[in-house]
């Protein structure tokens, strides 16, 4: 059917989750605010967030290295800090991948800008962990309703603030 | 809206050709202006343009919408790029909420109502108390879009006696007149609304939602996208009788910027210009916004309305229609 009701978890929707629920919900529900950062031209923004090319990029960004043993899931932020986040949305990769057949070593996250790696584990515990995300990511996008707002200074820098904090 | 991309006027005929990632407008006997595609967000044309398939194939893959005026200021249509932001989910929703004969009428009633308060903040003035206490009155007994048309209407034509009387002569309105406007003052108002109307369709543009299924005015208004016209209501008099009367009191308006005959009036090339000089000024101003606690612009007012009927689809909040707190 269309692109929402399809349910389909992919690394944004882990992403946002972790963020905000709400931001899940609305972005389930297609509704995608330009990205006000600046440089980036509303079409540009436009193209990149669409669903289903935003998965293949974040499928194709979360580069893999083969071994003969596993393969290792790479994944670059340009973020300085380390997050939960970002770990949790490798994990993610590694379930949709090892759900393809292909056999996970482990997951790592580059920082190039503060020259740091993060190590992710594979294993029963982490698949068991990743399952749960994918879960609550489903459970958040088939409420009725959404999340309320974070405190609003959690909503620093995301660009559904116009939409959740522009009634007056 | 924040993003770098800008809405570009035209208002002298022109051609617009593509070169690489940009565009050039030419116009007769000036030096071609070249914008890269990514700083545009959409085109107000005025006047003649002429476009090629390579240029509309640019437009459309950059999500441009290029809006066309007629000669007097009214809506002649648009060049639209398919809809890339719509979501099936949003839409159904939009039809579900604008179907429902409770919901409709309630939004319409507010539309109507904000409207006439707004009208008389901009002509501030209390020759409009009674009227406006009329329509309030009136509003709950209208059972449908006509009935309610038919208040807004005579609080309208009160509305342009008043303004009237801050006029002087040469750009009095005697009566609202549309297609073609009859004068002046009817020209002016025609070519602000139109711009108005602009600006809420490519708002709309940014949302999953369908310019074209709304609340108030007719499904069957031909061309024209009525939750955008619905929209916009509220805002109209926040720049059309306002800069009117700013334009009057400033004496910033000639009657030279007006090409006038025996029953119709448009805007000359000079005028087209200073309306648009007036109305990019106006929709950047900025007022502050106390939930978003930063300078919003008049523009982003109108981007953040659209944002109501977002909410209204998505988690059925109550549309407020917009109001000057100001
Ligand atoms: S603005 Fe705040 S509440 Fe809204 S989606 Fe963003 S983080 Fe969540």
């Amino acid at each position: 059917m269309t692109e929402e009701t399809d349910n389909g978890i992919g690394g944004v929707h882990i992403k946002y989750l972790l963020h905000c629920p709400r931001q899940l919900w609305l972005y389930s529900r297609g509704y995608r605010p330009e990205q006000n950062n600046s440089s980036v031209a509303f079409g540009e923004a436009l193209d990149a967030t669409t669903y289903t090319r935003r998965r293949d990029i974040d499928l194709g960004e979360a580069k893999i290295d083969w071994v003969t043993t596993g393969a290792v899931v790479h994944e670059t932020k340009s973020s300085r800090t380390p997050s939960p986040q970002h770990e949790a949305q490798v994990r993610h990769y590694c379930l949709l991948l090892a759900r393809l057949g292909v056999n996970i070593a482990r997951g790592v996250v580059h920082y190039p800008l503060v020259r740091r790696t993060t190590e992710v584990a594979w294993d029963a515990f982490a698949r068991a962990e990743a399952e749960k995300t994918e879960q609550a990511a489903k459970d958040v996008i088939a409420a009725d309703q959404p999340a309320p707002r974070l405190p609003r200074s959690r909503c620093r820098g995301c660009s559904y603030r116009d939409y959740c904090w522009g009634d007056l | 809206m924040t993003a770098a991309a800008r809405t570009y006027w035209l208002t002298e005929p022109c051609r617009i050709r593509r070169e690489d990632n940009s565009i050039r407008i030419e116009r007769p006997d000036q030096t071609p202006i070249r914008i890269p595609i990514t700083d545009i967000r959409d085109l107000v044309a005025f006047d003649h343009v002429d476009v090629n398939t390579s240029v509309v194939s640019l437009l459309n893959r950059h999500d441009i919408t290029v809006h066309l005026l007629d000669h007097y200021g009214n809506y002649a249509g648009s060049f639209t790029p398919h809809e890339g932001m719509s979501s099936a989910l949003a839409l159904r929703r939009q039809v579900e909420v604008t179907s429902d004969t409770h919901l409709r009428l309630t939004a319409a009633r507010d539309i109507v109502a904000t409207t006439a308060a707004n009208v008389k903040w901009a002509l501030d003035t209390d020759l409009l108390d009674a009227p406006l206490k009329r329509l309030t009155e009136d509003l709950p007994t209208a059972g449908d879009s006509n009935a309610l048309m038919g208040i807004e209407g005579n609080f309208r034509r009160s509305s342009w006696e008043v303004l009237d009387t801050m006029l002087p002569p040469w750009l009095r309105l005697n009566g609202r007149t549309r297609r073609p406007p009859s004068n002046a003052g009817n020209a002016f108002i025609s070519y602000v609304n139109t711009i108005v109307y602009a600006r809420m369709l490519t708002a709309l543009r940014c949302t999953p939602l369908h310019p074209a299924i709304g609340f108030l005015h007719a499904d069957t208004d031909r061309r024209r996208n009525t939750l955008a016209l619905d929209l916009a209501e509220p805002f109209k008099p926040l720049f059309a009788e306002r800069l009117l009367r700013r334009a009057a009191a400033q004496k910033t308006l000639r009657q030279s910027d007006f090409e006038s005959d025996v029953a119709r009036a448009s805007l000359s090339k000079g005028g087209r210009k200073k309306v648009a000089e007036m109305l990019r000024a106006e929709l950047a101003s900025t007022v502050y916004h106390r939930s978003l606690k930063r300078k919003v612009s008049y523009e982003e007012l109108i981007h953040l309305e659209a944002l109501k009927i977002v909410r209204l689809c998505l988690e059925g909040t109550s549309y407020k229609p917009f109001r000057p707190w100001w």
